[in-house]
């Protein structure tokens, strides 16, 4: 017996529409027109001719691409050189970037894939001019050099200070995209910003808590070597989580370990998971813990929560908002101005 | 009824002391964990209203209703155990083996993807919905041979491996999304309030009542089929309605504290090597067993968590000490009715020209190739690529895709002949699982691992795992099903460390996942070369052997007859698979069905003689490796599924139509 072709092709398609069904829209759409590009017109004009030409076009369309073009497999290097006003000419997973970083990505941005298996054909068809990577993806190296030079850049060292360390990585990806003087900018701003910030914070403040729900039983509470602690504390506020935290600053915990913190006040970081929301009103627990009792809990909206000097404004912007205008749950819809650099 | 069985009665006392044992640890645990809570005295008054003060708080809506949840569902899980292993008559059937858990955790990815507000209406509900169809599956499958126990324990094996497939791709693509249903996957019996508890309980006093009510007609099915029949039972409903309620009860549980391994499977086989021989004595001691194994592990584990910035989760934990339990269980237990059908080797063929077959194939693979080769995406859509900007990045993976599929498949070809069981496949020894475990452990340990030192670890994971495989099955002459089912052991512990890394929830996990799931990504030229090349000289490594090979699928007697060396010839094979799979792991990753599929496949094409059948499955493992690796590029431009994740639902699903007609 052999497999018979229609049954397998049947299942292929099936697996197909599975998998299609089940991408982000943004990627769906755009990879939907692509496949309908029909493949005999596509066979007429080579694809290593047709390459420089598409990039020849949208270079002269838009005039930030001056600088070196550059690869990037990291969305908070990816957010910085945004800010930078020197946007990546790839990027990987740019409808998910969209999605936890809070802002999609300018248009010309193309998705190379995954950010730990990023398209290397796409990539090498593209010709940037530097790949710029973190210590997470430092095994991609090797062949990533193969297509440009590969730039590596720390952050959330554990055992250095977080908010010097985004200064000089800030610093180090204004230098490599040419860009100085708005690298200088935007540390000055952000550390101008957030300072102003403070000075409009209520004096006496009970110490915070940020939280965010993995499901209804389980939150990672953010401390030592994470960016909103380093951002707390710039604004002279106190972080009431003092537990080990883990390489990226958090610690996964189950809502009881938050009940004996109670004087602190709860931040949560949206999204809420779907049904966690819902969940919350009916657990005894939740709902007896300090902040929820006294109905001072904050919501903000989300923050990229392993980001840099821009994903770091951002949370001081909502989290002064909230906490200036003291009325709980805050619906913070303010924007800093950050944004539209 | 046996002289494992009869041995073990005298020794009563052995298991009255081990349990008294664990209830020491149990009460020690108990107290341990509430000293810091304030003692037993305000435990006791905060079970029905929160004392005063944090401490009454944590106690009435955390430590209680977890304590209660682990009695609960520890004991719910005992129960489905024994009903499996009984309605099946194997001894390693349980809640997890069929596809009750992994079909439940796939329903809740697609949902928190697709339709969030299905989970608002109830988690518990999707869960359900998802093992129920997950095992109905599992049932088709089986339905056409009267559920035999050896076909329903493949399907389900064959059901978790694609469902795990399938929810892998899943995780690939949405890791952020999908971070809080790893947490749940791990199984936390955290609780923060007594809702979960009042939803359990009700639905298992049914559940339980029923299984009572069941006891009388399934003691029935120790018997053998026939003699079943003529006491007029249904074996087909009997079987349906015993293994329907285990699904329930497992779904229940599952759907509220998240897939809790090993707790099914151990309480049974304990209670049996206790010496509980009625189906009654087994029922009531595995329910006691199970809730106290559980809430033991669970009390302990409290006590760590609390010291470290990441969550232990209970299940997953049950598991990983599972793995070593399991091991030692296995010499003691009967293996009788374990041996899945061969069918399919009744109905093989021999083609007359296996040459000209295995002509075809190779210039399907050329074809295959230079299709791989040339066409594909880029930023403009597709197209024909001959620049060799391009091709540089293509023909590296190719290449390796090719050579993993011609490892996995002579050492599918090896094993199959070896434990003569055409449904044996090098993935099920455990030394992918090995490989992986070693895999996991680097990328933890070391920042920025470089691909040499990756592939170093996984290869002494591959040779420890041998080595344990090699330590256990020595006395016994490496048995081929107790060969299988250490490694089932070792897989489910690689399941286990995986999920308790990824539940974590630390962003290397994506790394993880990518690893595992097996891709030619990482391939440069030189690597290719060498997995090719290798890959070819094992093939033509492998043909001296055809004598061992034809005999040895004839049994043991006869091959001893024959003047062959049982136990040297069958240590030397395994050997050599190990070898063979610990090579492909590293480039397609633990998961696959090729080294299953490839060899399953050549005999049915008529490759029958042992030269033949190894040449002909190294040839169709290339091609469907390569054509695997080409649709992985492809479907998803330009995110890539990595080519293993391809093969195996390729490869699933070809299997489970295969099965159907079995």
């Amino acid at each position: 017996m052999t497999v018979s072709p229609p049954s397998l092709r049947r299942t292929l398609r099936f697996a197909r529409s599975l998998l299609r069904a089940m991408m982000p829209r943004s990627t769906r759409r755009c990879a939907t027109g692509r496949l309908a590009t029909p493949v005999g017109t596509a066979l007429a004009t080579p694809g290593a001719l047709a390459v420089p030409l598409f990039l020849a076009l949208t270079m002269s369309a838009s005039p930030t691409l001056a600088g070196p073009r550059i690869a990037s497999l990291d969305w908070t290097l990816a957010e910085t050189l945004i800010a930078l006003g020197a946007p990546p000419v790839a990027l990987a997973q740019t409808g998910d970037y969209a999605s936890w970083v809070g802002h999609p990505a300018p248009e010309s941005v193309i998705d190379m894939g995954l950010r730990s298996q990023p398209n290397l054909e796409l990539l090498a068809s593209l010709a940037p001019d530097h790949i710029v990577i973190s210590p997470m993806f430092a095994n991609l190296a090797p062949r990533l050099s193969a297509i440009a030079p590969v730039q590596t850049f720390s952050m959330y060292t554990p055992g250095e200070a977080v908010w010097p360390e985004l200064e000089s990585l800030t610093r180090k990806l204004g230098e490599l995209s040419q860009r100085q003087a708005a690298a200088e900018r935007l540390i000055e701003e952000a550390g101008n910003d957030i300072d102003a910030l403070a000075a409009r914070l209520p004096t006496a403040t009970r110490p915070l808590l940020v939280v965010q729900f993995m499901d209804a039983r389980h939150v990672r509470v953010f401390g030592a070597n994470s960016l909103f602690d380093a951002v707390m504390s710039r604004l002279g506020l106190d972080n009431a989580w003092q537990q080990p935290t883990n390489a990226w600053g958090f610690s996964l915990a189950g809502l009881e370990r938050l009940v004996s913190l109670d004087e602190a006040r709860l931040v949560v970081v949206e999204p809420y998971p779907a049904g966690v929301a819902e969940a919350l009103t009916t657990s005894g627990l939740w709902q007896h813990i300090g902040s929820v009792e006294r109905g001072d809990v904050v919501t903000l909206p989300p923050v990229w929560s392993f980001g840099s000097l821009p994903s770091a404004t951002r949370f001081a912007g909502f989290l002064a908002t909230a906490l200036s205008t003291d009325s709980a749950p805050a619906q913070v819809t303010t924007e800093t101005d950050h944004d539209s650099h | 009824m046996t002289a494992i069985e009869r041995h073990m009665r005298p020794a009563l006392t052995t298991p009255m002391v081990t349990g008294g044992l664990l209830l020491a640890v149990f009460l020690v645990g108990l107290v341990v964990s509430l000293t810091p809570l304030g003692g037993l005295a305000t435990a006791a008054q905060s079970l029905l209203a929160p004392a005063s003060g944090t401490a009454g708080l944590v106690l009435h809506y955390s430590w209680w209703p977890r304590l209660c949840m682990a009695l609960l569902a520890g004991g719910a899980l005992g129960l489905a155990g024994v009903l499996m292993q009984q309605v099946l008559r194997n001894p390693l059937a349980s809640p997890t083996t069929l596809g009750v858990a992994s079909g439940a955790n796939l329903a809740l990815m697609t949902a928190t993807l697709l339709a969030p507000g299905l989970l608002v209406a109830g988690r518990e509900w999707v869960a359900l919905g998802g093992g129920a169809i997950a095992m109905a599956l599992v049932f088709s499958l089986g339905w056409r041979r009267g559920l035999s126990p050896g076909v329903v324990v493949l399907g389900g094996l064959v059901v978790n491996l694609y469902v795990g497939a399938l929810a892998m791709v899943l995780l690939l693509f949405h890791q952020e999304e999908l971070k809080g249903l790893l947490v749940w996957g791990a199984g936390s019996l955290a609780q923060n309030g007594w809702d979960s508890v009042a939803y359990l309980a009700p639905r298992l006093a049914i559940a339980g009542f029923a299984a009572v009510w069941l006891i009388r007609p399934l003691a029935l099915l120790e018997l053998d089929d026939a003699s079943a029949k003529s006491l007029g039972v249904s074996l087909k409903w009997l079987r349906l309605g015993g293994l329907g309620l285990a699904v329930f009860i497992t779904g229940c549980v599952v759907s509220v504290v998240g897939i809790i391994g090993f707790i099914g499977l151990a309480a049974p086989n304990i209670m049996r090597l206790a010496g509980a021989r009625r189906l009654k004595a087994r029922l009531l001691g595995s329910v006691l067993l199970g809730a106290l194994l559980l809430a033991t592990t669970d009390l302990l584990l409290q006590g760590f968590s609390g010291k470290l910035p990441t969550l232990i989760p209970t299940g997953a934990t049950t598991a990983a000490l599972g793995a070593p339990l399991l091991l030692w269980l296995i010499p003691r237990l009967r293996l009788t009715a374990r041996r899945p059908p061969s069918a399919s080797r009744t109905e093989s063929h021999r083609h007359p020209m296996p040459g000209r077959l295995m002509l075809i194939l190779a210039i399907l693979i050329a074809g295959i190739a230079v299709v791989g080769l040339t066409l594909g995406q880029g930023v403009e859509g597709w197209g024909l690529a001959l620049d060799p900007a391009v091709l540089e990045w293509r023909w590296p993976r190719i290449l390796a895709a090719a050579g993993s599929g011609v490892l996995l498949a002579v050492a599918g070809t090896l094993i199959q002949r070896v434990t003569a069981n055409p449904m044996a496949s090098p993935e099920l020894l455990g030394i992918s699982g090995g490989a992986a475990i070693a895999l996991i452990i680097t990328l933890f340990l070391v920042q920025g691992p470089s691909n040499l030192m990756l592939v170093g670890a996984g290869t002494l994971g591959a040779l420890v795992t041998l080595g344990v495989l090699v330590a256990l099955n020595h006395a016994s002459g490496f048995q081929p099903e107790r060969l299988l089912l250490c490694g089932v052991a070792i897989t489910a512990l690689f399941d286990a460390v995986r999920s308790i890394v990824l539940a974590g929830g630390d962003p290397r996990g994506q790394q993880v996942v990518a690893w595992l799931s097996g891709s030619t990504y990482y391939v440069d030229p030189t690597s290719a070369l060498v997995v090719l090349a290798s890959a070819l000289l094992f093939a033509l490594a492998t043909q001296p052997l055809g004598r061992w090979l034809d005999i040895l699928p004839l049994g043991a007697a006869t091959a001893r007859a024959l003047g062959i060396r049982v136990e040297g010839a069958r240590f030397a094979l395994l050997a050599l698979v190990a070898l063979l799979t610990a090579g492909a792991t590293l480039i397609v990753g633990p998961l696959s069905f090729v080294g299953l599929l490839a060899p399953h496949m050549a005999r049915m094409l008529g490759f029958s003689r042992a030269r033949s059948h190894m040449a002909g499955a190294a040839l169709l493992g290339a091609l469907l490796m390569v054509t695997a690796d080409w649709l992985g590029r492809q479907l998803l431009f330009p995110e890539e599924i990595p080519a293993g994740l391809v093969a195996s639902l390729i490869g699933g699903s070809y299997f489970m139509w295969g099965l159907r007609k079995l």
